[in-house]
């Protein structure tokens, strides 16, 4: 029954925040950081139970921790930035909210560099010289 | 075929994990380029047997390759390829500096094996040790110029044997020691004042004194001769020629 206290939390803060928008807009948005931050860190155990048993999973399995790692870092950036790029965007700042959003994608695309450059040389390699 | 199994395993597992990471990935901004990385990566676990067979173990190069990319961290790149340059460029001094002293060393022991030719056929004694030091001059050039800066020639003994080896003396002393030690009582001590004994005294003594300083004069002589062939032949300051001889004890330079 987590949702219903998720929701529950998404509700009274929404509530407050439109009332307390119309005195201190500064103090809502504070308001809106906290129930968000709120309810990424109630997540937090659940995300990290399905990473716990995906890793157990791969490791019986004997997967390389490489691939799992990297799949990992990719979640934890996306999570991350847009976290923080949908709080910026409620304060009004898209261009900012933008901004982190390409760092997720640039922080995405690096990791992906190394895997390229393995498929890449492999396949130079099957070709005739 | 086990390894036909093992394939297959990781493949439907990592297509498996693509599937699910990408339900779990938040917004649809990202979604386009996790599932690029997600897509490579199960293109990397298909092409993993060739690539194991043209490179070795896939996972482990691109183990190594994530290293890699993150030693130079998001925001210290720069900064890292500096001090690594600089590190690069300290070893490779280091490494320069230790390449120069071996081949001092090597010219070094070439210089001495020569000189102790030379001084054989010169002097015709056997069993000389030269040692050589060489060190670099700064020359004006800008080049390096070796040098010698010491040269120690050590003489056998005048019967043409070294000197006792401390190994040897050891061992001599260690049968004296087994030895039953036996004191005989001090007899009763008789002082005599003569004056011939005194005379002949005196000339023992003399004639001891003087086949010693031939014996030095000998030694001094072929020092000599050794340093005035060696400056002459190598081109090396008298100074820094150091002989020794072990027979006489006699030492020059």
């Amino acid at each position: 029954m987590e949702i219903i206290q998720v929701v529950g939390i998404g509700l009274l803060s929404t509530v407050l925040i439109l009332v307390l928008k119309e005195q201190k807009p500064v103090f809502a948005f504070l308001l809106t950081t906290a129930a968000g931050i709120l309810i990424f860190l109630f997540l937090l155990g659940k995300i990290g139970t399905i990473m716990g048993s995906l890793e157990r999973v791969a490791e019986s399995s004997g997967m390389d921790m490489i691939y799992i790692k990297t799949v990992f870092k990719i979640i934890g950036i996306s999570y991350i930035a847009e976290f923080g790029a949908q709080i910026v965007r409620d304060a009004g700042q898209d261009s900012i909210a933008s901004k982190i959003e390409l760092a997720g994608k640039v922080l995405i695309m690096v990791l992906a560099v190394p895997i390229i450059s393995i498929i890449i040389e492999t396949v130079m390699k099957l070709l005739p010289a | 075929m086990a390894w036909l199994s093992d394939w297959l395993r990781e493949l439907i597992l990592v297509v498996l994990m693509a599937a699910f990471v990408e339900m779990l990935l938040p917004g649809k901004s990202m979604e386009r380029y996790a599932r690029l990385v997600l897509s490579l990566l199960v293109l990397l676990t298909m092409l993993s047997p060739v690539i194991s067979l043209l490179k070795g173990d896939a996972s482990s190069e691109l183990n190594l390759a994530m290293e890699q990319t993150q030693q130079g961290g998001f925001w210290s790149s720069g900064g890292d390829e500096g001090d690594s340059l600089q590190e690069i460029l300290r070893q490779g001094q280091l490494l320069a500096a230790g390449t120069r002293e071996e081949s001092l060393k090597l010219a070094a022991g070439e210089v001495a094996g020569q000189m102790q030719e030379q001084i054989t056929a010169a002097t015709g004694v056997r069993g000389v040790n030269v040692t050589v030091a060489l060190e670099v001059n700064h020359g004006s050039g800008g080049g390096d110029v070796p040098v010698i800066s010491r040269v120690a020639v050590t003489l056998p003994g005048a019967d043409g044997t070294s000197a006792v080896q401390p190994e040897e003396a050891a061992i001599g002393e260690a049968e004296a020691a087994a030895e039953e030690i036996r004191i005989e009582p001090v007899k009763p001590v008789q002082i005599q004042i003569g004056e011939a004994e005194a005379a002949e005294a005196e000339v023992r003594e003399d004639g001891a004194g003087g086949n010693g300083g031939a014996a030095d004069t000998a030694a001094e002589e072929q020092a000599e001769s050794i340093i005035q062939l060696l400056s002459q032949n190598w081109n090396v300051e008298r100074g820094r020629i150091e002989v020794k001889n072990i027979g006489s004890g006699a030492e020059k330079s």
